[in-house]
């Protein structure tokens, strides 16, 4: 800082002292001192860090979900439930579902039937632990003008007594699980990627929070924790899964997975359970007898932003039939419950 | 080796060699950079919550300011070609001003990423899965270290070898310089391609992005050197012609009129067609409802660019005051139609149609200029190191070996205005 | 005294560590506090739960409904209103004729195509006859309610009935409140979506689409 030759009319002809000297050494010591006081003070926010804010030794060091062993998966999967227990004061369940052979999701919406009550969102929100402040909600329910499918004239923020309001159509979004996803695509570290099952899954502790996948989603299907997310301990699902809904840190990305936890077990999501009109149909595609099977063989079904090319498997259907209404149905296993 | 730790250390001396005109602005970048750590240390704690983005508008001032100056970085390329490939020998006295200035802005590019990252203590899962070469950002991160190293080496070498007194060998920095202007072309179409390829943004996803990327580029960029070549030329003893600021000059004067142009291309194909994919482009230059933050922002720059340009045509430019003018605001009229022209109006409206604005939090503007004050305040050590040693001034000779050393001095500093 | 010129420089440092330790820009979180949902927004439960069995309740007695009915003759052809069960009111469409589906001599059954009883428990083989396709539908499991297990080899399904969610004497499914929309961070004000220019011929099917054209 503050050089002996910091006047330039002395930099001429200049004897041979020695370049410290004990008030040159005190200045420069001041210097340093004054510089790094201003360094620590302008980091004196981190103090505020709570020890449960940084990542511990071992999952700094976790590998990616698809390199982690059995004997990995189950120390992850106990460091998680200790890090719930810790947090919520919930014993949780946390199980790592493998996806099932021969069976690949789609999802099915019948336009004709959806109200816009927004059940489903709040159900997911429930099952899925998402934040409720910052509000955090995988579904969408758009409210449609008559005459359009473009999203663009979309109300999202109807509020009205009752619904369906007259002339409008409901159109609820969430990840269509898309078979050439493009957030995928565009993952630099390959923290999210796509399951045999069709199901586009993203491992919590790889993502580093770039948000690149959000802003390639076509279906804004994308969430980010941008600080750490709010549950009401009392609220907490404790029926978790690895890749699916166990509680999230700040910084990365979350998004619906067709409630992996359970449909990988056989139940249905959460989001078609507490739909009152039954307008959610969900399924294995590959099975000829499943709900979807049918409804996609028979029923007039589109693809929303189908110019986009992803291939979604979210269909949204008209109840009146499509182009084999000349064919007779009969169902293969007329189910009559109860 | 021994050498290059005392080129090191005589380099690290030196910069805090000078006036008081050169600590008062280096204090002054100092403290608005650690108002920026600062700001980013409760980014670090709360999240990034403390900025104006939301899941609407995911990206905002962070990366816009990291696309403009991968256009900065960019432009070092402007000052090398007429030298390496042309020989305009005008500019080759003031081609290493343009390189440190790539090393600069290219830190100041990858610290923007870094502070935009969710978390950023898991940037090593880089090196562990790297989508390359499927994902865009994968070619980012190679090309803009890759950029930097080259830049890197060719200055560095080139400041070493005239610390030790030798010349410099061709074969270590000719191939490099010519790497390094193919490479300045791949940063800043990289950093397009990022947005060019998401299909699921129409006012992305276009062909012109890549284009007007570069032509923005080689305006803003030789602007920029413009500028600070005037103000090494003020400050320091180092010899800029005024023919080397004209031939800069011609390049931001073709630049800017084709970024002119390949503006009035995005508008009318937009504007013309009217259809439902130009929401964010009426968003942008008309406003939606009332939600019309951006517009006095881009009608501004589209302004400051208008004049810049035809200032530029002019034969007035040819004098300093004109041309600074003109470099000025072709700079912040870039900047603005860059990053917040760019970036943020292809978030809104959302893909689903959902209107929701962006305005930077206080927060995220002190980290943004604290990484701008931290970027200048590299550059000026870099000049304040370079300008001296390649003058011959500063050698290991003088330094360690003389029967006298010399002190580092300021003696270099010019005292008196020219 | 030319050397007291750089002096300044850590004094300025300390001041400014002093500045900064003091947090002179604190965060403000815009995080808004939950409001609590309305507890209908959770109900899961159907919209109706008929107990299926053949019961009209009355002040606190339960009867079935053959108690009565036994007793009491049926008219020819009905269309007309009743005196007993005056809740109800009959807004079936076109079907206007009570023994359409109820059984004219056996009250505690419906009644098919052919005047064969069919048990109260069953209702969606009296919607059958005249919804077809519909019930269709309902059997390959297209339409209606499901709960349960989507792969039955795991677990239970359970698969709702009609009038579990249809009133079979007003059956249009009944309009109700949603949830409250979302309320996302940093949201700001939103105004309802403006659009179509006033030669779009939909305009005359937009209550609300403002005057001015914006799209």
């Amino acid at each position: 800082m503050a050089n002996p030759d910091s006047n330039p009319s002395s930099g001429a002809a200049k004897p041979a002292t020695p370049e410290m000297s004990r008030r040159g050494f005190f200045v420069k010591g001041t210097a340093v001192a004054a510089g790094l006081s201003a360094l620590a003070a302008a980091m004196s926010p981190l103090r505020h860090l709570s020890a449960d804010d940084l990542p511990g030794l071992e999952e700094f060091l976790q590998k990616h979900y698809k390199e982690m062993t059995p004997e990995d998966k189950t120390r992850a999967l106990a460091r998680i439930q200790e890090h719930v227990q810790r947090r919520f004061g919930v014993t949780a369940k946390i199980a790592d579902p493998p996806p099932l052979d021969g069976v690949e999701f789609v999802y099915g919406l019948n336009i004709s039937r959806c109200i816009g009550c927004r059940k489903c969102v709040h159900a997911c929100v429930q099952e899925n632990n998402q934040s409720r402040s910052p509000e955090i909600q995988y579904i969408r329910v758009l409210e449609m003008e008559k005459g359009s499918i473009d999203v663009e004239s979309a109300n999202h923020h109807y509020d009205s007594a009752q619904v369906p309001r007259p002339d409008k159509w409901y159109m609820p979004v969430q990840c269509h699980q898309c078979a050439k996803p493009p957030c995928v695509k565009v993952c630099p570290v390959e923290a999210t990627w796509q399951e045999p099952d069709g199901i586009t899954v993203i491992d919590y502790d790889w993502c580093i929070g770039c948000r690149y996948c959000e802003a390639a989603c076509p279906y804004w299907a994308r969430r980010f924790n941008f600080t750490e997310p709010q549950i009401p301990a009392g609220d907490l699902n404790a029926n978790m899964s690895y890749l699916s809904n166990r509680p999230r840190r700040k910084g990365v990305m979350e998004k619906c997975t067709f409630c992996l936890h359970r449909t990988r077990v056989g139940r249905l999501p959460a989001c078609l359970e507490v739909c009152p009109t039954g307008s959610r149909k969900f399924g294995n595609v590959l099975d000829p007898n499943s709900e979807v099977h049918y409804i996609l063989k028979h029923k007039r079904v589109y693809v929303l932003k189908e110019e986009v090319g992803t291939l979604p498997r979210f269909f949204y259907y008209f109840d009146e039939r499509g182009s084999r209404y000349r064919e007779p149905i009969a169902p293969v296993n007329p189910k009559e419950a109860r | 080796m021994k050498r290059y730790g005392t080129f090191l250390w005589d380099c690290f001396r030196l910069s805090f060699v000078g006036d008081w005109r050169y600590h008062l602005w280096m204090t002054c970048l100092t403290l608005v950079a650690l108002g920026g750590v600062y700001a980013y240390c409760q980014q670090f704690v709360h999240g990034l919550v403390t900025t104006g983005m939301t899941d609407q508008v995911s990206w905002g001032l962070y990366i816009a300011n990291f696309t403009y100056l991968v256009g900065l970085a960019a432009a070092a390329a402007m000052l090398v070609i007429p030298v390496y490939v042309y020989r305009n020998l005008h500019l080759h006295d003031v081609v290493i001003f343009g390189e440190l200035l790539a090393v600069s802005v290219i830190l100041m590019c990858l610290l923007f990423v870094t502070v935009d990252l969710g978390r950023p203590d898991r940037f090593m899962h880089l090196f562990w899965r790297f989508n390359f070469p499927i994902s865009m950002l994968t070619w980012d991160v190679i090309a803009l270290n890759g950029y930097l190293l080259l830049n890197l080496h060719i200055c560095g070498y080139l400041i070493y070898c005239a610390y030790c007194g030798r010349t410099p060998r061709k074969a270590f920095y000719i191939p490099f310089v010519f790497i390094a202007i193919a490479w300045a072309i791949s940063i800043h179409t990289v950093t397009a391609f990022l947005y060019v390829g998401l299909g699921g943004r129409p006012f992305w996803n276009s062909a012109i992005i890549a284009p007007r990327f570069l032509a923005s580029a080689f305006a803003a960029g030789p602007a920029f050197i413009i500028l600070t070549l005037q103000v090494v030329r003020h400050y320091t003893r180092h010899h800029v012609s005024d023919d080397a600021l004209l031939t800069l000059r011609r390049i931001v004067q073709v630049a800017t009129i084709i970024n002119m142009f390949l503006l009035a291309c995005e508008v009318f194909t937009e504007f013309y067609s009217d259809t439902r994919h130009i929401a964010s482009s009426r968003y942008l230059y008309l406003g939606l409802g009332s939600q019309n933050a951006l517009v006095p922002w881009i009608w501004a720059a589209i302004g400051m660019n208008l004049i810049a340009t035809t200032l530029l045509m002019l034969p007035a430019s040819r004098s300093l005051r004109t041309l600074n003018i003109a470099c000025a605001l072709a700079i912040v009229g870039i900047w603005i139609e860059k990053g917040m022209g760019l970036i943020v109006p292809a978030f809104v409206p959302t893909p689903l149609g959902e209107v929701v604005e962006y305005l930077p939090t206080l927060h995220e503007t002190m980290v943004c200029l604290g990484i701008w004050a931290f970027g200048l305040l590299v550059y000026t050590i870099l000049v304040r190191v370079s300008v001296p040693v390649l003058a011959g001034e500063v050698t290991h000779a003088q330094r360690w070996s003389a029967p006298n050393p010399r002190p580092l001095s300021a003696s270099s500093w010019r005292t008196t205005h020219s | 005294m030319k050397r007291a010129q750089s002096f300044w420089v850590p004094l300025v440092l300390f001041a400014g560590a002093g500045v900064l330790a003091l947090n002179p820009v604190p965060f403000e979180s815009p995080v808004v506090s939950v409001t609590p949902l309305p507890a209908r927004v959770t109900d899961s439960a159907p919209v109706r739960q008929p107990k299926l069995v053949p019961e009209y309740r009355v002040a606190a007695f339960t009867y079935q409904c053959s108690d009565c009915h036994r007793i009491i003759p049926s008219p020819q052809e009905t269309l007309r209103s009743l005196t007993q069960h005056t809740e109800i009111t009959l807004r079936h469409g076109l079907n206007t004729r009570c023994f359409n589906c109820h059984h004219r001599t056996q009250r505690d059954a419906f009644v098919d195509d052919w005047g064969e009883p069919i048990p109260w428990n069953q209702p969606q083989l009296v919607c059958a006859k005249c919804h077809g396709p519909v019930y269709r539908d309902w059997q390959a499991g297209s339409h209606g309610r499901i709960n349960g297990f989507w792969d039955t080899t795991r677990g239970p399904q359970t698969r709702r009935k009609c009038i579990e969610c249809h009133d079979p004497h007003a059956p249009p499914f009944p309009p109700m409140r949603p949830a409250p929309g979302p309320n996302t961070l940093r949201m700001g004000p939103q105004e309802p979506p403006r659009h179509a220019a006033e030669h779009d011929p939909l305009r005359v099917f937009a209550p609300d689409r403002a005057p001015k054209p914006s799209h």
